[in-house]
């Protein structure tokens, strides 16, 4: 893969962004971008990168981002319906829509050609791509309480497992899949030789599943994940701890008046997670409008940004960590009362070369 | 057709009737749909009423959730945990107790029967609804309440709850006439049934030779062989509060309490239940059991109680709670019923551990009420908002998510359009 791709699926008029694999919400007009830009005045690294976004009309568009930051649209195409979720292949070649519509659609950036991939009963809320050793396919969470495998080839899907609610989130790190129901359901699959159920666990969290996100061990095998609730709180959770009652925690985020407790705490919705791919510290982003990066192995926060006028929707790194993308939308957190069409919408791009690394351990 | 019947036959017995019968059809649809598993479409049009009853903005709420739950009901003949009906009943009822339009629409009024017949106690709902006003204008609550003190053996009660409900004026009053004749008229047969067997029993003693021997009703059990441990009896007076679960007064084994008065159906019943002191409610009682939900709860004020260097825990008794909570007359904790076992002979029972108090509906909402006041009470404790929309995420019986309300939202919007569309004769659809 020569460079980063952003790409993402929209609803009506915003744009969702996803790099490398994670999806968002942003703005993808052209004079955001600018806006961008301008915003930070970093120096990009110098990196090639083709910036996919999606636009109304449930578009998805890819931008390549060049060095310098300037953004050149690149292809699109359309969906009959708000797209919830986008990821990538492995190799970069095609990029997957998961909508409203209830089907999933494939994207050959090479030949710009998008055929369906999948059929549900209804919404489709995750798509992940899976790679394993002896089969690659595609991974749809529906909220018609069904998670099922593609082969892109043919109509009818590998496999299909039943779930106790509706998928709110999910993701993959091979050979683990972590899929966040509603009505606080968690269930791990294990993915080698083919998908199957390997735990339902218990939430650790009391209110609604939001976002989960699934980090890795030092021998960079994945080992546990992080689960965020719509209360303003995370909670990391491993596969198989030594001693659970330590090892597993949860903190408090995205919450206001922190020290203050004359006033009421205000908490928001955690609306994404995303774990640095070098340092291992992680990101998550909020309804408040603010990121925070933290440690999660010396349980400290390392950072906690500017509140933007706009709740963050999604946030993702790209390979090497070096950046740190997020997008600003309506979330629609406070229903359609408070959405207001006229507001833009953004993506942030951020330089997380120093800001995310690890506190020393005492 | 008469294979349609006997399909219908083969899972009769899991059925739950309805007051108002079912309609063949739908039965017939739901039976299918379940065996074939055909969950896709119930779980939309689930997801449909659930939507609408989010997006619902006319004058008449409560329309959506009656077709919500008839639907259910005869989708899901055998109720169970599956049709989350309990669920649906109880979130129904709760949401318009305060809106003063509702507490004498019939339908409202229904709801709250059905969900009285579901709870473990009506009689604690029907004072509820009393205490508040919900159906004292209607015939069915007095009705309902009726039946339930006749089910009970109270029959006085019953009689009275209908005078009651004359006295309210409660409408339909032909209806109201037609079942308290129907009850004059059982008690008319009960009391003749009564007569005729003194009657008879006087009449027959002097012809006939002694009468034979009359096995006493529930006498005590004789044990057999060297294993002197006796099960103790514990009759509780049948009219009060058996359907409170099993609380039991002092355990009444072979000696006997004096104060307590057994309940002995030879004789005729003569002294009147007492009634458990009536105390305005200021919360309906649930349904639901409690240890089958687990409601999430703020942790963030739960302390434990510290402890100091000695090592002896130090606990700051709780402020008390600024109303008089609710105490039933008999609410002392079960003693263990004692009974002689010797583990070494018999190693199959074990002695009884002390049982929990049962968690009654009305416990609960007082403990929950208790742990409220405290929480409000405790001063600097920091109080939480949440700052997403909580009513219309948790408003009908399951939950959903941001996207899930605007994809709604789009869905509705688009079909609007759509039909607008089809009707103009205008053709410039625009890709937005």
């Amino acid at each position: 893969m020569p460079g980063n791709f952003l790409i993402g699926g929209s609803w009506a008029n915003d744009v969702c962004v996803t790099w490398g694999g994670m999806s968002f919400q942003a703005d993808g007009v052209e004079d955001g971008l600018d806006m961008l830009k301008n915003m930070f005045g970093h120096d990009l690294p110098g990196m090639y990168w083709p910036f996919v976004g999606c636009q109304r009309l449930f578009m998805v568009r890819c931008w390549e981002v060049q060095d310098n930051g300037q953004t050149v649209p690149k292809a699109q195409q359309m969906h009959t319906g708000p797209v919830l979720d986008v990821c990538w292949s492995d190799d970069g070649s095609k990029v997957f829509t998961a909508s409203c519509d209830k089907t999933a659609k494939m994207w050959d950036l090479n030949s710009n050609q998008a055929t369906q991939i999948a059929q549900h009963d209804g919404p489709i809320r995750t798509i992940h791509w899976i790679k394993a050793p002896n089969y690659s396919c595609i991974m749809t969470g529906s909220w018609d309480k069904t998670l099922k495998f593609w082969d892109t080839r043919s109509p009818n899907p590998m496999m299909s497992l039943q779930m106790p609610e509706r998928c709110y989130c999910a993701d993959v790190v091979y050979p683990m899949a972590v899929v966040a129901t509603a009505e606080r359901g968690l269930i791990v699959y294990q993915l080698e030789n083919q998908p199957s159920e390997f735990r339902r666990i218990d939430s650790p969290l009391k209110h609604q599943h939001r976002c989960v996100a699934i980090f890795k061990d030092k021998q960079n095998k994945p080992t546990g994940f992080a689960l965020g609730s719509i209360e303003g709180r995370v909670a990391i959770h491993y596969i198989n701890p030594p001693n659970p009652a330590k090892d597993n925690f949860t903190f408090k985020c995205h919450r206001s008046n922190g020290t203050n407790t004359a006033t009421p705490q205000d908490i928001y919705a955690v609306n994404a997670i995303s774990f640095h791919p070098v340092h291992g510290t992680l990101a998550t982003v909020g309804s408040d409008g603010r990121f925070s990066f933290w440690d999660k192995d010396a349980r400290t926060k390392l950072k906690t940004s500017e509140q933007l006028d706009q709740p963050i929707t999604a946030c993702c790194f790209n390979n090497n960590g070096n950046i740190f993308a997020y997008a600003s939308s309506y979330d629609w957190s406070k229903g359609h009362e408070y959405y207001n069409p006229q507001k833009k919408n953004y993506i942030f791009l951020r330089n997380a070369a120093e800001e995310l690394k690890p506190r020393n351990k005492k | 057709m008469v294979e349609c019947d006997a399909d219908w036959e083969l899972c009769k017995e899991n059925i739950q009737p309805l007051r108002q019968g079912r309609a063949i059809s739908a039965l017939h649809q739901a039976l299918t749909q379940q065996q074939e598993g055909n969950s896709a479409v119930l779980n939309q049009k689930k997801q449909a009423f659930e939507c609408e009853l989010r997006l619902y903005d006319g004058d008449d709420p409560l329309d959506v959730w009656v077709r919500y739950i008839k639907w259910t009901k005869q989708t899901y003949p055998q109720g169970g945990k599956e049709s989350n009906l309990s669920v649906l009943f109880e979130r129904a009822v709760t949401r318009f107790t305060d809106d003063k339009k509702y507490h004498n629409d019939i339908r409202y009024v229904e709801l709250w029967i059905e969900f009285a017949d579901n709870c473990s106690d009506p009689m604690d709902v029907y004072r509820y609804m009393q205490a508040q006003g919900i159906g004292i204008a209607q015939a069915a609550l007095y009705i309902a309440w009726a039946e339930e003190y006749e089910k009970r053996g109270n029959l006085k009660m019953a009689n009275s709850m209908f005078q009651d409900g004359i006295k309210c004026g409660a409408e339909p009053t032909e209806k109201l006439h037609v079942f308290h004749r129907a009850l004059q008229a059982r008690v008319c047969r009960q009391m003749m049934s009564l007569m005729t067997e003194q009657q008879n029993d006087d009449v027959d003693g002097g012809d006939e030779g002694p009468a034979e021997p009359q096995r006493s009703t529930l006498a005590e059990l004789k044990s057999k062989g060297k294993k002197k441990a006796v099960v103790p009896i514990n009759r509780v007076n049948a009219s009060v509060g058996y359907a409170r679960g099993l609380q039991f007064k002092q355990p009444v084994g072979p000696k006997q309490n004096a104060r307590l008065v057994i309940f002995d159906e030879n004789k005729a019943p003569e002294t009147e239940p007492q009634e458990p002191r009536l105390e305005i409610w200021t919360a309906p009682p649930t349904a639901r059991a409690k240890e089958n939900e687990q409601k999430p709860e703020k942790w963030t004020n739960v302390k434990f109680p510290l402890k100091s260097r000695s090592g002896l825990s130090v606990v700051v008794p709780p402020p008390k709670p600024s109303f008089q909570p609710f105490v039933e007359d008999d609410d002392k904790p079960p003693a263990v019923t004692p009974c002689k076992i010797n583990p070494a002979v018999n190693s199959v029972l074990s002695a009884r551990k002390p049982c929990k108090l049962e968690q009654t509906p009305l416990k609960m909402l007082q403990e929950r009420q208790q742990h409220m006041q405290l929480q409000q009470n405790e001063d600097g404790k920091m109080r939480e908002q949440s700052m997403y929309c909580k009513e219309l995420l948790y408003s009908g019986a399951t939950e959903f998510c941001f996207e899930e309300l605007r994809a709604e939202r789009y869905r509705q919007k688009q079909q609007a359009l759509k039909l607008q569309t089809n009707s103009s004769a205008v053709d410039h659809s625009s890709p937005n």
